[in-house]
């Protein structure tokens, strides 16, 4: 369609060429049509003029032609028609009749997906004159293509595009009528006295009645000189010259010549127009000519897709794989009817703009095989923009994907894609992702059409074109698989040695509170503040609870070589100082090793959080970390952690049997089930906000646990809430809410089950429990208001009265701080 | 653009086996919108197979047919035609044309249709059209001497109706069309 254009002379139309394309641009219907290749790049008024006449002549030529009335005697043709031949029964192919109840056959499925077509829209959609035009054009174009045939999908992709034409005539008509005096030269419009010379003529007299039809026409419709409308209907009444036929606009935009314009869309839509994705493609079930796979078309973009998605986001594309979600469950809609069924019209139409505007034309061509991407999809910028649009929406809902364990719900979640989106930031993921796909170089051979996801293979650079957490494949892919399955295992031998060894001690309540110290411990960093000493010394438990912690971190730890210590003495509750501060000793380095462990873990199914939510957990996580004192030092995290810490364990109590396995299984699950990050801060968030999620998992449970030993434990909670607050604004309410929701549960395995399942919980659900954590926080402070700390000093007491309002006053912090997070999301 | 087919007098299966298998191939269902048939099919596989070429099916009772309860007339309406049926070995003499035309104004139909002859024939009479589809097995007639199998395939369209002959004569199938307008048109009636 490209051609030398001659630019022409005439006045209206000499302004800078690229005004001029702008100008024509404006309209969706023009750019699209130029960008589908119909229109000449920078046309003149004569090529467009040809152009579009060709277009549409070819269109009403083909009308006549292809629609058949069998009542329409042949005429120039044999006068006897072969009734033999031309009867209604005839089983001959080529007789009007047998074409004439093969397009009856082709219409009637045509109908009934039109009759489907947009029912929201229906005022428009369903009219029977749009209705009819576009059962003609898609009748038209199946016939003229009878190898790809009429297939479901079509209608929606030539239903935006006669929507798009008709709201330019519109504007268009629209525009004429109310700057009606840009078009017509009242001039024109007057009459002229019987003797037309004209030096007698007299000017002023027709100026002056100019004037006064101007004027009589109100206030309403000034004449307005042209500057001062508004830019885009100022060229658009530059570019419809009142003198010529019809103007450029009016040559493309014309109310008449709609289905013909319509057709020629469609048919550069389907064909590709010399490009590389043609639409017609994804809808025939033949492998394309030079496709290296032999699969079907669509099927073949559909595993691009996928690799995209590997690239960009590989544990939510394992995630996907595992469940089983093959790519074209979904996909096939998707890419057939280039998204039209997932946003409405009008957001459609921008998406639409995007990917037209991307050029078609196929890359690669001169290059190598090895350098060509094995995908035709990716093998332009058009294509590659539709296979990043299309991941990009994937991971807009990427958390609800990895909220369920089902397939099914996935699907039904990518199928029903979500009403209310941030289109922007959607497209220009896309666009950003588009770059990394045509960026990717990939060797063919490496690439396996299995569904398996291969992550040795390639040298996909780690690119990280969002701000989220996504996974550096390069570094990650090092670490085999076994390794941290390994890991896991020797875990979970030492979690269950561990269980069995408290199990003969202490009664299940210490057991219970001895683990969530553990957790808690495991995640503290820092100093041990006198106030946990002063803890330390309350009860039996706390020993239980030390070496708990000892086994824990010891547990956690194991990954450094630095952890040496086997100082887990399961049995010895006599030294506790000594264990006490070997516990401390060891939360250090554990929590160090943790969080390299963190960072350099590679979860399959991690999940990665998004910044958002990491920031939130972070809060709360933060709170209330009665052991360490180091959480300003740290991140948030790991203020987590020492939220986490016996604090809150003592405060609640927790009898309930199933809680008590889960601080010991979840930080391992942590540790393995970790989000691949790049940085330490950003690792450490990520395993706090992980068993914060866990933790909240029993809040429930924590609430009720908490309430039944609140005497109990009144004494402990004023000791612990004191070194809270002393260690940590951030209300301890988080901490103790957390460590009692890591109260241990039975068995580890179901533990390891809930954990998995609770690591994919929503972030709301953790963020409600955390607020619920915020609650308990403030009631315990109450509580603790009203406990009678007999056994604690004056002062420590003060302390506590001062700083249980204190407590009161972070819990709340933190809830309107969640609330803030929530209502962002 | 409706088409209706018009056949009987098959007498399967006393006087023949089936339909000829030229004339099976070419009636497909989907095709044709309603079938009428005059009667004598005689036996209710028939029925039953008429049946899968048109769910609209209309008999009238012929003098062998095992089914007693099919009506001795039957009108419809089809666009703006109104079609009258019936066997025929009621209206005597057998075949007469002013006879049929008498049944024809006592149905006030457009086009009568009607058999028992085994010969086709078409008039148009009086503004109206009387057809008769003859046997589409060509069966035995007592009062016929050469029957050849045959049948009518009416185009109905708006005012104007072609009626197509299909006729099998030696082995072949020959086709002939009549072209009938209907100068009036028709008030809808409730049939």
């Amino acid at each position: 369609m490209s051609r030398e254009i001659v630019k022409e002379e005439a006045p209206p139309f000499s302004c800078v060429v690229s005004a001029e394309n702008r100008g024509l641009a404006s309209l969706r219907s023009v750019r699209w049509r130029l960008n589908l290749g119909i229109l000449p790049p920078s046309p003149s008024v004569d090529d467009l003029r040809r152009v579009t006449a060709d277009s549409r002549r070819r269109y009403a030529g083909l009308r006549r032609q292809l629609l058949v009335d069998p009542h329409v005697a042949k005429h120039g043709g044999s006068n006897s028609p072969d009734l033999v031949m031309d009867n209604p029964l005839s089983q001959n192919p080529d007789s009007t009749w047998g074409r004439f109840f093969r397009n009856a056959e082709l219409e009637k499925m045509v109908s009934q997906d039109l009759s489907r077509l947009y029912p929201e829209l229906g005022s428009y959609f369903q009219a029977p004159g749009c209705q009819g035009m576009l059962r003609r054009i898609l009748l038209l174009w199946c016939l003229k293509h009878p190898e790809s045939g009429y297939r479901q999908g079509m209608h929606e992709l030539l239903a935006p595009l006669l929507y798009i034409l008709h709201v330019d005539v519109e504007r268009l008509s629209e525009v004429r009528k109310i700057h009606e005096d840009h078009f017509i030269d009242k001039f024109d419009g007057l009459s002229f006295e019987e003797n037309d010379v004209t030096y007698s003529f007299d000017f002023k007299k027709v100026l002056d009645s100019m004037e006064d039809e101007v004027g009589s026409q109100g206030n309403s419709k000034k004449v307005r000189s042209l500057d001062e409308l508004d830019p885009e209907i100022q060229t658009i009444i530059l570019l419809t010259d009142a003198y010529g036929a019809e103007g450029e606009l009016g040559i493309v935009l014309s109310e008449k010549f709609m289905e013909h314009d319509a057709y020629c869309m469609f048919e550069a839509l389907m064909s590709g127009a010399g490009g590389s994705v043609a639409m017609a493609d994804f809808f025939s079930p033949i492998p394309a000519a030079e496709s290296q796979s032999g699969l079907p078309p669509v099927i073949e973009a559909s595993v691009a897709l996928y690799h995209l998605l590997s690239i960009v986001d590989s544990s939510l594309h394992s995630h996907l794989v595992e469940l089983g979600v093959e790519p074209q469950y979904f996909a096939l809609r998707w890419l057939r009817v280039l998204f039209g069924r997932e946003f409405s019209l009008h957001d459609l139409l921008v998406v639409w703009d995007e990917i037209l505007t991307a050029d078609n034309s196929p890359l690669h061509k001169d290059s190598g095989n090895e350098e060509s991407s094995c995908f035709n999809l990716l093998n332009s910028h058009r294509g590659a923009l539709i296979a990043a649009m299309a991941v990009s929406m994937i991971l807009y809902v990427r958390s609800s994907l990895f909220a369920t364990e089902n397939a099914t719900t996935c699907l039904r979640r990518l199928l029903n894609f979500p009403e209310n989106i941030n289109l922007k930031k959607l497209v220009a993921k896309a666009k950003s992702l588009q770059i990394l796909a045509l960026n990717s170089k990939l060797s063919s051979s490496s690439f396996t059409f299995d569904v398996a996801y291969n992550r040795s293979k390639s040298a996909v650079s780690g690119h990280n074109p969002s701000p989220g957490p996504v996974s550096p494949t390069t570094p990650l892919s090092l670490v085999p698989d076994s390794y941290w399955e390994e890991k896991w295992r020797v875990l979970h031998k030492a979690e269950e040695l561990r269980q069995d060894s408290l199990d003969k001690q202490a009664p299940s309540g210490k057991r219970r509170w001895s683990d969530k110290v553990k957790l808690v411990l495991s995640r503290t960093e820092s100093d041990p503040s006198p106030a946990r000493a002063e803890k330390y010394k309350k009860g039996h438990r706390s020993s239980v609870r030390r070496s708990l912690l000892e086994d824990l971190s010891r547990h956690l730890g194991w990954k450094e070589d630095t952890e040496t210590g086997d100082c887990f003495d399961t049995s010895n509750l006599e030294d506790r100082q000594s264990i006490e501060v070997q516990v401390e000793g060891q939360n250090e380095t554990s929590i160090d090793s943790i969080c390299t462990a963190e960072e350099r873990c590679d979860s399959g199914s991690g999940t990665s959080v998004s910044e958002e939510n990491s920031s939130v957990f972070s809060d709360p996580a933060s709170s209330g970390s009665s052991t360490t004192n180091d959480h300003e030092n740290d991140t948030e995290k790991s203020s987590v952690a020492s939220n986490l810490s016996s604090d809150e364990i003592d405060d609640r109590h927790l009898n309930n049997p199933e809680d008590s396995p889960l601080p010991v299984s979840s930080p391992p699950e942590d540790v393995l089930l970790n989000y691949p990050h790049e940085n330490e801060s950003s690792g450490k968030m990520v395993s706090a906000l992980k068993q914060k999620r866990h933790l909240s998992g029993r809040f429930q449970w924590l609430l009720k646990l908490g309430r039944n030993n609140v005497s109990q434990e009144a004494s402990d909670k004023g000791v612990i809430t004191e070194s809270a607050k002393s260690a940590n604004r951030d209300s301890k309410s988080n901490t103790a809410d957390s460590s009692t929701a890591g109260s241990p549960s039975n068995s580890s395995p179901t533990i390891q089950r809930d954990v998995v399942d609770q690591n994919v919980m929503g972030t709301l659900k953790n963020l409600g429990q955390s607020m619920l954590e915020h609650i308990q926080v403030l009631e315990s402070v109450f509580q603790q208001d009203r406990v009678q700390v007999g056994s604690l000093d004056n002062s420590a007491k003060n302390n506590l009265v001062g700083k249980g309002q204190v407590t009161a006053m972070t819990a709340l912090k933190e809830l309107r701080k969640i609330s803030n997070l929530l209502l962002e999301m | 653009m409706v088409l209706v087919l018009a056949l009987g007098d098959l007498h399967i299966p006393h006087r023949a086996a089936d339909l000829p298998p030229k004339f099976k191939s070419m009636l497909v269902p989907g095709k044709i919108q309603h079938i009428i048939c005059t009667g004598n099919l005689c036996i209710k596989e028939v029925q039953d197979y008429l049946k899968t070429l048109c769910p609209d099916l209309h008999i009238t009772r012929g003098e062998y047919d095992e089914e007693t309860r099919y009506p001795e007339t039957k009108t419809l309406t089809i666009g703006q035609f109104k079609l009258g049926l019936c066997h025929g070995h009621q209206v005597i003499p057998w075949g007469d044309l002013d006879s049929l035309a008498m049944l024809q104004r006592q149905l006030d139909v457009d086009i009568l249709v009607t058999g028992h002859t085994h010969q086709f024939t078409a008039y148009k009479h009086e503004g109206g059209v009387v057809i008769n589809p003859g046997s589409a097995t060509g069966a035995y007639s007592s009062i016929t001497y050469d029957v050849n199998p045959s049948f009518v395939l009416m185009d109905i369209d708006g005012l104007r109706v072609v009626v197509y002959v299909y006729e099998l004569i030696d082995g072949e199938v020959k086709v002939d069309k009549i072209d009938f307008k209907k100068t009036t048109a028709t008030t809808h009636s409730a049939h």
